[in-house]
């Protein structure tokens, strides 16, 4: 049946000179990484075209912003949570940001509107995340349920502010930022460094420990003396914060800002977290695997276009490895169950 | 057998609504291994919860090692060195042994003066410390969950003996595991108690308590009927003390064993 990887591990040496052996999670890093290396090889015999340094740029570039999504959305359901509110906070933060910066902007390369604009989204989507995270800390309410509320009233604020239409007329150093680069697109850089920051957060520093032990046993991190109120808080503010900034990347890349932008993220952006090997059960998973997990998305729906396929087999095929993920996490929590079940009775 | 006072309490009274729980009691734990014991409702919860600071008594003062303090918080109990090892063990299923240890007292390393966890260090330790009790467990880095019941048990104990808690707290601590756990959990527990730790158990099973126990404290109705040295008594007596056979037990100097 299904072996079990995991029991691997506790015959690992006691002082391994590296940290990363000791990853619970390198085997199934390796593993998602293993479906990727596949499906860019089978794209590659199929359309020769597929590996070539623009086609994969634009791959990455795809990636970037439903994986700013991402990155927020593991930490959020590592936790045990679940935030449904980031794409409506990548509409709004984009819309706040960008109705500020066509209000001010006149002429010239307005590169000071630009990072103010850049500021300003990022506080938006922080302070929404934040917004969150008060609610569900302290009154205690299902996480779920919040930022549904919160989903479709960031989004019908970001419809109000700008009565339901498109935003343009921005500074041109912003077109540059989206769309230009510094050897790799901008818009690369800034993710890459948001993968960096929400990467060693996660895996770290203390913040990101409790992440994950909140995910495993509220009453541990309780009684372990951690303000948890004050955790959740800020954990749905990251998230909020990820969001600000790919609204504003959105609204540069785009060279407009839409109230309705990002609600076809959310659901993506859960599926990179969940085949990344996120659980949403909490308590397991990282922001490499939602990385993998992100691009193996992307490859899909890049591959299917240049193949000649209906890019909606994207959709399909994302849904079936959704599935796939989830069916494959519970084979083996129910066999280390029943491993520890049989240790038990030894 | 015990030497020197570490703990008292003194005068302690709780009463939830009209039902005293705890009945003025007044009691001094040396170092050793103590076991409560008392039927069902006979105050050994409360009495254990007041100890772990979740629950404040109406009345009664403490003295650790000498000097008042006051358990506020179990919390503030950890910071006075009482440990509790709770029934749920409270741990983290899907993380490591020594992340479980040293949750909420990570130990951190300034890397370009941002506090990053030591991982290193904290593996370190937490292996001396499981070596230095003899616990057996595979690794530092086994994930909690992958762990048997006894394994589990251990590593929660780990945690109280490596913060150096002077006073241990167990309440039925191998209610739940198998007769070969239970074993090796005692055995730990002994190696504590050789290492001069204050042990206070609450426990069901009167015969293993007459080998580990160097005193017995029978509890019933809110207050303390006996105490004694197991090697003094019999099960027999201690039940009789549990069920109230020797009604006339009003204080329990006057019945130390070789008094009567």
């Amino acid at each position: 049946m299904v072996e079990m990887k995991e029991s691997n591990s506790e015959r690992q040496p006691k002082n391994g000179r590296f940290a990363s052996i000791h990853s619970p999670y390198a085997t199934a890093n390796i593993r998602i990484l293993g479906i990727l290396v596949i499906l860019v090889v089978i794209f590659s015999i199929i359309a020769p075209g597929f590996i070539s340094f623009i086609s994969l740029q634009s791959i990455l570039v795809s990636t970037a912003l439903f994986l700013l999504l991402a990155l927020g959305e593991t930490l959020v359901i590592i936790s045990g949570g679940i935030d449904l509110s980031i794409g409506s906070m990548l509409a709004l933060s984009g819309m706040v940001s960008g109705v500020m910066m066509s209000h001010y902007y006149h002429t010239g390369s307005g590169v000071g509107i630009a990072v103010l604009g850049l500021g300003i989204a990022l506080a938006t989507g922080l302070l929404g995340g934040i917004l969150n995270g008060i609610v569900i800390a302290n009154l205690r309410l299902n996480p779920l349920i919040v930022t549904l509320g919160t989903m479709g009233i960031f989004e019908g604020v970001a419809e109000l502010i700008s009565n339901g239409l498109p935003v343009s007329n921005f500074p041109p150093s912003l077109f540059s930022l989206g769309n230009g680069g510094f050897g790799l697109p901008w818009l690369l850089w800034f993710t890459i460094a948001a993968v960096l920051f929400y990467g060693l957060l996660l895996a770290k520093t203390r913040f990101g420990r409790y992440i994950y032990a909140y995910g495993a046993s509220k009453d541990a991190v309780v009684r372990a003396g951690v303000n948890t109120k004050r955790h959740t808080t800020w954990l749905y503010g990251l998230a909020g914060l990820a969001a600000g900034l790919a609204g504003y990347l959105s609204t540069a890349h785009f060279e407009t800002a839409s109230p309705v932008a990002g609600s076809q993220y959310l659901l993506i952006a859960v599926a990179a977290a969940v085949i990344g090997g996120t659980t949403l059960q909490g308590g397991e998973g990282t922001i490499w695997g939602t990385v993998i997990g992100a691009l193996i998305i992307s490859v899909l729906e890049n591959g299917f276009v240049i193949v000649g396929m209906a890019s909606f087999w994207q959709l399909v095929a994302v849904g079936v490895m959704v599935i796939v993920a989830v069916y494959f996490n519970e084979i083996q929590r129910r066999s280390r169950l029943a491993a520890v079940g049989r240790r038990q009775r030894q | 057998m015990d030497s020197g006072e570490v703990f008292r309490m003194e005068s302690v009274t709780k009463s939830y609504g009209g039902i005293r729980a705890l009945d003025n009691i007044s009691v001094t734990f040396g170092e050793g291994l103590t076991a409560i014991i008392g039927d069902n409702g006979a105050g050994k919860s409360t009495f254990m919860k007041i100890l772990s600071g979740v629950t404040i008594p109406d009345h009664g003062t403490f003295l650790l090692h000498g000097h008042p303090i006051h358990i506020t918080s179990p919390v503030e109990a950890r910071k006075l060195g009482i440990e509790s090892l709770y029934q749920d063990l409270a741990l983290a299923d899907t993380l490591n042994v020594y992340a479980n240890m040293f949750l909420g007292r990570e130990l951190v390393k300034r890397i370009v003066g941002l506090p990053f966890l030591d991982e290193r260090h904290m593996a370190q330790l937490a292996s001396e410390t499981l070596d230095q009790v003899r616990i057996n467990i595979p690794s530092v880095h086994t994930m909690v969950r992958n762990l048997s019941g006894g394994q589990r048990q251990a590593v929660a104990l780990a945690r109280a003996i490596h913060f150096k808690a002077s006073v241990l707290l167990l309440d039925e601590p191998t209610a739940a595991l198998g007769p070969k756990e239970t074993d090796s959990f005692n055995r730990i527990i002994m190696n504590l108690v050789d290492e001069g730790k204050t042990v206070i158990m609450v426990t069901h099973n009167i015969p293993q308590m007459m080998e580990m126990a160097s005193r017995v404290v029978v509890m019933r109705a809110g207050t303390i009927v006996a105490e004694m040295s197991p090697k003094d008594t019999t099960q027999e007596e201690i039940m009789a003390f549990m069920v109230g056979s020797y009604k006339t037990v009003k204080s329990p100097q006057n019945f130390q064993k070789g008094g009567d």
